[in-house]
């Protein structure tokens, strides 16, 4: 007779929490949760001219965000820190996620890297990428 | 000991236009205290200075922020951009008319200060 183990919520339960355990790090003494993987979400736009990246990550430090474009692909990288001088005990609340990301995204079309533009503003990382010029839709128009 | 709570993070009551019939989240915050004041801090990706609504009142403090809506539809999408809504009970010391806000990449900050009866003074000790 053939033995089927049985499904236990319990267990699939714990292997969330240590999945995001994983994801988010340990709520170390600095409080300091160092994100990968799916942070910062990541909205794609393309158009003729191009691909536009957008992703939201508030309060970043501007000379730790960094954009890579290698072939087809993109990777965003920055860092938030902890307000400076504020004692872990002084905070009666903290939800804001901290500390330093990055993020890759293939894109499918080959990228030409210099013509990436990047700003940040209110927030948002946005990433305009150009296709290589191979990569470029091309109008093929019919001869007969 | 907190002096400023979170009201509980259920559906806002929707106060805007029918017509701006968009989504509406609470945002993320810390909350600190410091020696004079308590510092709240708000994430609010796409929120502009004129998005931003921040009313501090008797007993609550209410931070609204509108979003602009993209006008095209992403090819790829892991993310929604909604408008911000959140309250906070504020408690009898804190001095609310003195609130200050500040918008910067996103983050909103506000700093209410403790009345002045609930900050520390200090007491000239004289020597006999």
């Amino acid at each position: 007779m053939e033995t089927r183990s049985t499904w236990d919520p319990w267990q699939e339960m714990r292997r969330l929490q240590r999945e995001m355990a994983t994801v988010f790090g340990d709520a170390a003494p600095g409080g300091r949760w160092l994100l990968a993987g799916d942070y910062p979400p990541i909205n794609l736009t393309r158009d003729d001219g191009g691909i536009t990246l957008e992703a939201p990550c508030p309060g970043v430090e501007r000379a730790s965000l960094e954009t890579t474009v290698i072939g087809d692909t993109v990777t965003i990288r920055g860092e938030r820190k902890a307000e400076p001088g504020v004692p872990d005990e002084a905070y009666h609340r903290r939800e804001r996620m901290l500390g330093s990301f990055a993020r890759t995204m293939r894109i499918g079309d080959r990228l030409d890297p210099d013509r990436a533009e990047a700003s940040y503003a209110h927030g948002i990382l946005r990433v305009r990428l150009a296709r290589a010029p191979e990569a470029a839709p091309k109008k093929i128009s019919i001869t007969s | 000991m907190a002096t400023v709570t979170t009201a509980p993070t259920q559906a806002p009551e929707r106060r805007e236009a029918p017509e701006r019939a968009v989504r509406t989240m609470a945002p993320r915050v810390d909350i600190y205290e410091t020696e004079k004041s308590y510092v709240l801090l708000a994430d609010m990706p796409g929120v502009t200075p004129d998005g931003l609504d921040v009313v501090a009142e008797r007993d609550e403090l209410v931070v609204r922020g509108r979003v602009e809506r993209p006008t095209t539809t992403p090819d790829y999408q892991e993310f929604e951009l909604a408008d911000y809504y959140r309250a906070f009970s504020l408690t009898e010391d804190l001095d609310a008319d003195n609130t200050t806000a500040t918008l910067r990449d996103g983050v909103l900050r506000v700093e209410i200060p403790k009345s002045p009866r609930m900050q520390p003074k200090k007491i000239p000790v004289r020597t006999e």
